[in-house]
């Protein structure tokens, strides 16, 4: 079995701090692929966020992810669903596929709101009051992934006189997307994620054909992920932890250590 | 064993513990039957199956090349194998060379709830087809607009013996029996619906789950639906706390008064009580708002249709209602399977792991008797997971193309599944074969010592 690791919160804080630089070298993937709470589990998965040069964003978790590290899923769902409701994080429905979610610390998401805040000021796009609304007014009070369009504007009118170019302003700024079956709801989004997600999506991919390549589709944990993707800018972690969570890959326990195949159902 | 059946003897053990402890321990060893076989006629992927309710004798299966048959599934029509292995034929079957059968595929086919002499058969040529079973005559035929997903009928009715059909049209449409017209329709779908299921503990509650991802509770005494399910209203563990419902209601009453007026509102109908109740004023359901367009008023049973709530990402593609009527399971084209706890109508966050569901087709879940296991069929593969906590426990393989459909009868504790690859496999608890065969030797010899 992976060695657990049971410690409080206030514990965890301080040595994800103190140890955050270390972390991604020393700490391999076979010892710590589970975790024994949601919000430990959270925590980690966010000081181990690779850092990538080419677009400026904030360490986001995938839900699957979390699936991989913690042993109960019921329980991910639950513990989620209390953070979420005390506001010490937000989810996001992420456009790569099938009820994808991205897990962000709200402190996370104010601090990436500003950054393009300040790109759009610098641009000078129009009024930006309508930011300071939406942070102060939203994003309080609104805790679901997706908003209607009457709330929306209900809810933004509470700082001032809301205009339609307001809504295009939020839309460019990447803070909200239509929906596609329903023109009348919008999604939260993460802004400037773009890339990343393409970068998720395709390198699942390579990695389900790296290892279905394989004469018996299966390769030990550790030689595994050493490897590096050519086509996403994340490592390999990220893409394992997400993949074993959503169930495409299975780990199974052998002698020499941890194999990872393909799940065949 | 033995000493169990002492202890209910001496009153040791309640009996209702010790059958459902047969029984759990029975459905934990489910195998592919080793004497038990039941030879599909049918040249077509099976898309329904279900066993009657009254005897829980006879298995009515629909295929995609409109043909329906019956097999007893308690007494063998032959016996092959020395004795050992059971074989049950057709007893009788009804497809296109019959004058009024259907013409293209049987997506539902249903047994009358109050005894077996009649059946139901919904197919994708849009008809609905009443036969009776004596005779394998069609009694009664519906013309719908549409093709025909599911038909369903109330298992509790005393009172009516409507026909609830989910068509591609967005229009749920009840037909009755005993007059053999269309009695209303129920409007609020904002698509096809797929699936269709009658509530255990009311006569009066249908549940649809429709293309659009929404689940929706009609009382069919009234217009509109009383109830839409939304994923995002959940709940931490089985039952809401007694106390906690206040922290449930925080997000919905901080939505109303940080808003100043409550446009689009879950309307709750005045009759109905709800135990956690959004706070909704009755004066709001009158009432319309004048932001953006004009509109007219609606008619205050109409207002369910602007309620846009999603259960699923996709298409609710099967549900199943457990036998106290508590809870409801929904599955999704989304590939997730949710738990909702009917009372609140909340979801329980339960999470089933599941990697891929059928999209295209309706699949049909089957719940054991105690609501511990659910058996899902998920591709080629029928799943049993537990009901509370998620965790899957067992995995059927036996199917050479997907699983449409599958039907757990706790008589007996066998499971029936249905696919695409033409058959009808037979799941039973493990019987050593050796018992009958040593009953055998023993029949001829005498017990004396000599």
């Amino acid at each position: 079995m992976e060695k657990g690791k049971k410690r409080t919160r206030e514990e965890n804080k301080e040595e994800i701090e103190a140890g955050s630089s270390d972390a991604d070298h020393s700490l391999s993937l076979e010892q710590n692929l589970t975790f024994s709470d949601t919000l430990v589990a959270l925590r980690i998965m966010r000081a181990q966020f690779p850092q990538i040069d080419k677009a400026a964003i904030q360490p986001f978790i995938l839900q699957s992810q979390l699936y991989s590290s913690v042993k109960d899923r019921t329980q991910v769902d639950r513990d989620l669903e209390s953070l979420r409701r005390e506001k010490v994080v937000r989810i996001f429905k992420l456009n790569t596929g099938q009820d994808d979610h991205g897990i962000m610390l709200l402190d996370d998401y104010i601090k990436q709101m500003e950054h393009v805040i300040r790109r759009m000021e610098e641009r000078k796009q129009g009024d930006l009051e309508v930011f300071k609304w939406f942070k102060a007014y939203v994003i309080e009070s609104k805790l679901e992934p997706s908003i209607e369009h009457q709330e929306l504007c209900s809810l933004l009118s509470l700082g001032g006189r809301v205009k339609d170019d307001h809504i295009s302003l939020l839309i460019n700024a990447g803070l909200l997307t239509r929906q596609l079956i329903d023109p009348n709801m919008y999604w939260f989004a993460i802004p400037n994620i773009g890339s990343i997600l393409k970068g998720i999506s395709q390198g699942r991919k390579e990695l389900i054909s790296l290892l279905n390549r394989r004469r018996y589709k299966e390769m030990m944990l550790v030689p595994l992920e050493k490897k590096r993707l050519r086509l996403s800018p994340l490592d390999m972690r990220f893409h394992l932890r997400d993949l074993i969570g959503s169930g495409h890959l299975k780990t199974a326990h052998s002698p020499t250590g941890i194999v990872v195949r393909v799940s065949k159902d | 064993m033995w000493k169990e059946i002492g202890d209910r003897e001496a009153g040791k053990i309640r009996p209702n513990s010790f059958s459902s402890r047969i029984k759990s321990n029975r459905i934990s060893n489910l195998q592919l039957s080793n004497h038990k076989d039941i030879v599909s006629p049918h040249r077509g992927s099976i898309n329904s199956l279900q066993v009657d309710l009254t005897e829980g004798r006879y298995l009515l299966s629909g295929a995609s090349d409109a043909s329906a048959a019956v097999y007893d599934v308690q007494k063998a029509t032959n016996y092959e194998g020395n004795g050992l292995i059971a074989k049950h034929k057709y007893l009788f079957l009804v497809d296109k060379q019959h004058e009024k059968g259907h013409k293209y595929a049987i997506s539902s086919a249903i047994w009358y709830p109050v005894d077996t002499g009649l059946f139901v058969t919904g197919s994708y040529d849009h008809c609905i087809k009443v036969w009776d079973t004596n005779t394998t005559q069609v009694v009664m035929n519906f013309k719908m607009p549409g093709k025909v997903y599911r038909t369903a009928m109330s298992t509790l009715a005393t009172s009516h013996m409507l026909i609830a059909a989910g068509t591609e049209d967005v229009q749920v449409r009840l037909c009755d029996i005993s007059s053999g017209a269309f009695a209303h329709t129920l409007s609020g779908h904002r698509d096809g619906i797929m699936t269709a299921e009658w509530s255990t503990s009311s006569e009066w509650v249908l549940i649809t789950g429709g293309c659009d991802g929404a689940i929706r509770f009609w009382d069919i005494r009234r217009a509109g639906c009383f109830l839409v399910l939304d994923q995002s209203q959940s709940q931490l563990g089985r039952r809401p706390p007694v106390l906690g419902r206040s922290a449930a209601n925080k997000v919905s009453v901080s939505k109303l008064t940080s808003a100043g007026q409550s446009s689009l509102v879950k309307s709750r109908a005045p009759q109905k009580k709800y135990a956690n109740g959004h706070g909704i004023k009755q004066s709001t359901i009158g009432r319309m708002p004048g932001k953006g367009s004009a509109r007219q008023r609606v008619h205050p049973g109409m207002l369910s249709i602007q309620d846009r709530a999603t259960a699923h990402y996709g298409a609710v593609t099967g549900l199943k209602v457990t036998e106290d009527g508590m809870y409801l399971l929904s599955a999704g084209s989304d590939s997730r399977i949710k738990l909702w706890d009917l009372e609140s109508g909340y979801n329980t966050l339960v999470n089933f792991e599941m990697v891929r569901l059928q999209t295209s087709k309706a699949i049909q879940l089957a719940i054991s008797q105690d609501s511990a296991h659910v058996f899902v069929p998920c591709m080629a593969v029928v799943k049993a997971f537990d009901v509370w906590s998620g965790k899957m426990s067992l995995a059927f393989r036996g199917h050479y193309e997907s699983v449409n459909c599958c039907w757990f009868s706790s008589q007996d504790q066998e499971l029936y599944t249905g696919g695409s690859d033409r058959q009808i496999l037979v799941w039973s608890p493990r019987k050593s074969i050796s018992d009958d065969m040593d009953e055998g030797h023993a029949k001829d010899q005498d017990n004396w010592s000599d």
